[in-house]
């Protein structure tokens, strides 16, 4: 226990440093300020559009280039010659993030609904969004640090990754005004899914199951097979 | 009593063999060489001891446990600074000292060895801050602050100027005389000439020799040199050549300049024979026979190839 809180406090000490996390609670707040001019407080886009980019760059930037950066450096085949087991770090980490995109989404509503005046959406449905959002954005995460070789490819990895996701989930365009078939593709991406999920939280209605189905068979099926891929070194 | 015993251990990767058939014993407080050539098989060999991986056959006893078996037990009093690792660039030197410290149930004071490895003034500065030697000093500080009753250093001076590979030698002595077993991996004869007790040589994954370094240089009888200035005037060949004393192998003479190679006593033969003649010669100097020449006898290879 005594060694988990050391670790813990460490490893926050060291994504507080981190300029990385710095990006990812700025980045989204940054274009929800710069398009919230517009917003009113019936909006159902704007708020959606920005809490998946911030769950989008923990998941696909911020935690597989941490973990293959600590493979890469042997931060892990070093741990593995203490008596902590190096998973223990790799838990942490991901507890961390997890609590750095809380904390991104939170910071996003806040200056969203208290600032800019849009209204909140329904706890329930937002918290089940977020959640298999999250999941199956950080089980993508998951699967680019077990392949990466080092922390420059995994970052390599999620670019390529991030910006073809964010183009087919609607969120460098309106999906309405996307083509047909990309707008479809779309549907099925991991963004993509999130933010129809947190479109239909703030418009009100029921959550439709279909996104909901995408992002947990995510979820489940890619961190399986980032565990059976992931090395230690 | 042997703290490390390990028994004709083998391991393949594919085709190709790591380990064939490997077996040292290291006692305890000794500082214990494993030396060889890249590729030699050396790190594989520390880190089957370690439990770092898994030998295909053969046994490995550290402190009296099994390294892969009781791992858990035995990590508790093994200290290890391994080859290529770093550590997070933002973390600062007390930081890793005092977490890593977090991991052991008898931890030694780490403000201590921050003092004792010169690492003091760097105690608030972050790892990527840090020169050579002092990253150096900070992963042999490490190694150390669980308290351990074996340390495992693996090439630990590569990389570093010769004043900070000074000073690390003499922290490793230190090290020893407070009594903890060390297991040294490296490739360079100096190193292990300076420091080790004995060592082991390793040659594509065997033990070719184990001895202390003085047994190895006398052990392997490598070809070494002398060389003298005839002095003007007793020019004269000696009526017997150099060639034909035993263990001479070469002789070869540019100018006033005679350098003589061979194995064994051919030194004290040598002078002994131009005496006898009445040869005067000046500037007489005779090699050092060093571990490198005994390297080079027992892999035919040199040790930075």
């Amino acid at each position: 226990m005594k060694i988990l809180a050391k670790l813990t406090a460490v490893e926050t000490k060291l994504l507080v440093r981190e300029p990385g996390a710095a990006f990812t609670l700025l980045i989204p707040l940054f274009i929800l300020v710069v398009f919230g001019g517009e917003i009113t407080e019936g909006d159902t886009v704007l708020l959606p559009m920005a809490v998946t980019i911030a769950i989008g760059l923990v998941g696909l930037y911020l935690l597989p280039t941490t973990l293959a950066t600590y493979r890469e450096r042997g931060i892990l085949r070093r741990l593995s010659v203490t008596p902590v087991r190096p998973g223990n770090l790799l838990t942490v980490q991901l507890l961390l993030q997890l609590v750095l995109t809380a904390a991104a989404v939170a910071l996003l509503l806040f200056v969203g609904i208290g600032v800019l005046g849009a209204h909140a959406p329904g706890p329930a449905g937002f918290l089940a969004a977020s959640a298999l959002g999250t999941a199956a954005m950080f089980s993508v995460g998951l699967l680019i640090a077990a392949l990466a070789s080092n922390g420059r490819s995994a970052n390599g990895f999620g670019v390529l990754l991030y910006f073809p996701l964010a183009y087919l989930g609607g969120l460098m365009q309106p999906a309405d005004r996307m083509p047909d078939i990309l707008a479809s593709i779309g549907r099925y991406t991991p963004m993509g899914a999130l933010r129809q999920s947190l479109h239909g939280v703030w418009s009100g209605g029921v959550l439709a199951p279909l996104p909901l189905v995408t992002m947990a068979v995510y979820a489940v099926v890619l961190s399986f097979v980032a565990a059976r891929y992931f090395r230690w070194e | 009593m042997a703290v490390i015993e390990v028994q004709e251990i083998s391991k393949r990767y594919g085709d190709q063999t790591a380990l064939r058939r490997v077996s040292f014993s290291v006692e305890e407080g000794e500082v214990f060489g494993i030396l060889g050539p890249n590729g030699a098989g050396k790190t594989t060999a520390v880190e089957c001891v370690e439990g770092l991986r898994r030998p295909d056959s053969g046994a490995v006893r550290v402190l009296g446990s099994d390294p892969l078996r009781q791992g858990s037990k035995l990590r508790e009093h093994i200290g290890v600074q391994l080859q290529n690792t770093q550590l997070p660039e933002n973390i600062k030197v007390w930081e890793a000292l005092d977490l890593y410290a977090s991991f052991y149930a008898r931890p030694r004071d780490w403000r201590e060895l921050l003092e004792r490895w010169g690492l003091a003034d760097k105690r608030g500065a972050r790892f990527a801050k840090l020169s050579g030697g002092q990253k150096q000093r900070l992963f042999i500080a490490l190694a150390l602050v669980g308290n351990p009753k074996v340390a495992f250093l693996d090439e630990l001076t590569t990389g570093l100027d010769p004043q900070a590979r000074q000073t690390t030698w003499d922290l490793v002595k230190r090290v020893r005389a407070e009594g903890v077993t060390v297991i040294l991996v490296s490739h360079f004869m100096d190193e292990v000439e300076e420091l080790c007790d004995r060592a082991a040589v390793l040659d594509k994954g065997a033990v070719v020799a184990l001895d202390t370094p003085q047994g190895l240089i006398e052990g392997t009888d490598a070809e070494y040199r002398m060389s003298f200035r005839l002095v003007n005037g007793s020019a004269a060949e000696p009526s017997r050549p150099l060639e034909s004393l035993d263990g001479v192998t070469s002789v070869s003479r540019t100018g006033d300049l005679v350098v003589v190679a061979g194995r064994g006593d051919f030194a004290a033969l040598v002078t002994a024979h131009l005496a006898r003649e009445r040869v005067l010669v000046r500037d007489l100097r005779v090699d050092k026979r060093t571990l490198d020449d005994a390297f080079i006898a027992l892999t035919g290879r040199s040790s930075d190839a």
